[in-house]
């Protein structure tokens, strides 16, 4: 405020605090203008989709052979009651929840490894970086090579050991743990980097003060710096638990849902269902089921650690 | 800021840093290899080490199985896209960041909301809405669903550039007889100018990384280059080496991008950049 009206001051010499609101409340209308063509833009190609993909979802609509029904929430209530609905959402929280524990875990410890580090940081921070960055349906190829039966480098290294190495993508559980991995492998570096800010930001006068009192590092690590950085670590939980859960890419490349429906993911069902099946309704459906769910477990994760951060209080 | 360890452990630390680097690595280096190996070397067992490489395979798959044709859609529809993404989202951002009150806290909320949308609950209506209007397999199909999608980064990225510009300059600016475009354009666009370098790249990389709309909206004639290497694939033995040459074909740019854009990842990221 101080500042505003000295510059005012030095640049015109009668402004009445009347005349000034009048020009500031101008201003605000004048400023609508630089949203419409992204508000256009939004609404013909991202609000009004939206709506049209819940309206779809209440119609039985065949697209190769045009035969559209309207059948209200007939396909909601379908979905909920179709075994085959409720397995994939358990496959889906099995491995969102494997894959983004896995990336916190070993993004923490190398966070923590770079944190504690005092050369070199930069460059193995843009190293480990890579795999984050590749083209999705790229990186999952890279990875097939490395799972891939027989001529895989995994198969390879396990056979020149003499090792009988399983079907990576082949067998039902393996298949998931090498989704999980994958994901992992994309997904850890991104951790990492936030962590490593995170954990950056976190006041040095408090961790002087911890390593006086003769606090062991780890100590320092999960009394002092953790719970200083809980807002983010519950932002980029949160993200990552949203992204993992619309994860097609590496899954459509890697293993394309099988082997059988091992790892058909509620993303993977829903592709199947429009793209293949051409039940575009209930593919609709299936897709706001999802939404639903996805809003729910974001809800969940924030409110748990909100309370959590009332009790600490 | 940090405390001096002992040498033994740093060295212990650093050590085991790079170990976990190169597994994290190794994926992309045994594709590179297989690249440039000939098959016969690339699937000897043990893993051969010492071979002549050959370049055999990068050119072939660019100039005679069509990629470079998949590259040059890729360009038209990510360089398009950044091109009408930037400036609108800009724009927009710039509005958000000069308004009071809760209006522009709901609009910056309810972007990121929209952020959060699985993706395949749009690529249903945006493939029944492109094919009702003939537009599947064109570039302008393509370009507005990755405008729209990269609408919500690109505003977000931006604004955090310009809340960091003093409103009291555009004040300056307006006592000084400038409407409020010559504002945004001559005197506010050129502070943030290296933010809408950051800003246009990252959009550059999301939509050059994109695969999933241009799974269901392209065709023939536009297909890009990540739909042209999942469809490539690595089924056949025989193609391995040269989806290997593709895939890392396709990577370079990304290596350049990171090269260039280290010290802005973590702010980048953070708005939800890449996937």
């Amino acid at each position: 405020m101080a500042v505003e009206t000295t510059m005012s001051n030095t640049r015109h010499e009668v402004r009445t605090p009347a005349a000034k609101r009048r020009v500031k409340a101008a201003k605000g209308r004048r400023l609508w203008p630089f949203l419409l063509p992204s508000a256009i833009v939004s609404f013909f190609i991202l609000i009004y989709p939206l709506c049209y993909a819940l309206y779809l979802s209440l119609f039985s609509y065949y697209l190769d052979s045009g035969v559209s029904n309207f059948v209200g929430l007939g396909n909601y209530t379908d979905l909920l009651g179709d075994g085959r609905f409720w397995s994939s959402l358990q496959r889906t929280l099995l491995i969102v929840v494997a894959a983004v524990s896995l990336e916190f875990c070993v993004g923490l410890a190398i966070a923590y490894g770079l944190y504690r580090l005092t050369f070199g940081v930069r460059t193995l921070n843009l190293l480990m970086f890579l795999p984050h960055i590749i083209t999705p349906v790229v990186a999952a190829l890279f990875l097939k090579w490395i799972f891939a039966g027989r001529w895989g480098l995994l198969d390879l290294i396990l056979g020149s050991m003499g090792i009988f190495s399983p079907d990576w993508l082949g067998d039902p559980m393996w298949a998931r743990i090498s989704v999980v991995l994958a994901d992992a492998w994309q997904f850890t570096p991104f951790m990492i980097l936030v962590l490593y800010a995170g954990l950056n930001t976190v006041d040095q006068s408090q961790i002087e003060a911890a390593q006086i009192d003769g606090a062991a590092g780890w100590q320092i690590l999960f009394r002092i710096m953790l719970p200083s950085i809980r807002p983010l670590i519950v932002f980029v939980l949160t993200m990552r638990m949203m992204d993992a859960f619309r994860y097609f890419d590496t899954i459509y490349v890697l293993t394309s849902g099988g082997p059988g429906s091992a790892t058909e993911t509620l993303t993977m069902q829903t592709y199947a269902l429009a793209f293949r099946l051409f039940e575009v309704g209930k593919a609709s459906a299936l897709g706001v089921l999802t939404l639903v769910i996805v809003l729910l477990l974001a809800a969940i994760l924030i409110g748990v650690v909100g309370r959590s951060k009332e009790k600490s209080q | 800021m940090k405390n001096r360890r002992p040498r033994t452990s740093q060295t212990l630390l650093f050590l085991a840093l790079c170990l976990f680097t190169a597994v994290m690595l190794t994926p992309v280096i045994w594709a590179f290899l297989t690249s440039i190996k000939q098959p016969i070397d690339a699937f000897a067992i043990p893993p051969t080490l010492v071979f002549l490489p050959t370049l055999e395979f990068h050119h072939q798959v660019w100039f005679e199985k069509g990629f470079a044709g998949f590259l040059v859609n890729s360009l038209i529809i990510s360089v398009s896209t950044v091109l009408i993404s930037v400036s609108i989202g800009t724009m927009a951002a710039y509005g958000l960041s000069r308004m009071r009150g809760r209006a522009a806290r709901g609009i910056l909320f309810g972007l990121l909301s929209l952020r959060m949308f699985p993706h395949m609950l749009l690529a249903i209506p945006f493939f029944m809405l492109a094919k009702y209007l003939n537009l599947i397999d064109t570039y302008p199909a393509m370009i507005l669903a990755l405008v729209a999608i990269n609408q919500p980064f690109t505003i977000w990225l931006m604004h955090s550039f310009l809340v960091d510009v003093p409103t009291e300059i555009d004040e300056a600016a307006s006592i000084d007889g400038a409407s409020e475009w010559q504002t945004f354009f001559k005197v506010v666009l050129p502070i943030v100018r290296p933010g809408l370098w950051v800003t246009a790249l990252f959009s550059l990389l999301l939509a050059y990384n994109e695969f999933l709309f241009a799974l269901v909206l392209t065709g023939p004639h536009t297909k890009t280059l990540p739909v042209a290497i999942a469809e490539y694939g690595g089924e056949d033995l025989n193609y391995w080496s040269l989806s290997a040459a593709a895939a890392i074909g396709i990577m370079i740019p990304i290596m350049v991008f990171m090269m260039l854009m280290q010290r802005h990842l973590v702010r980048g990221l953070a708005m939800g950049a890449v996937k």
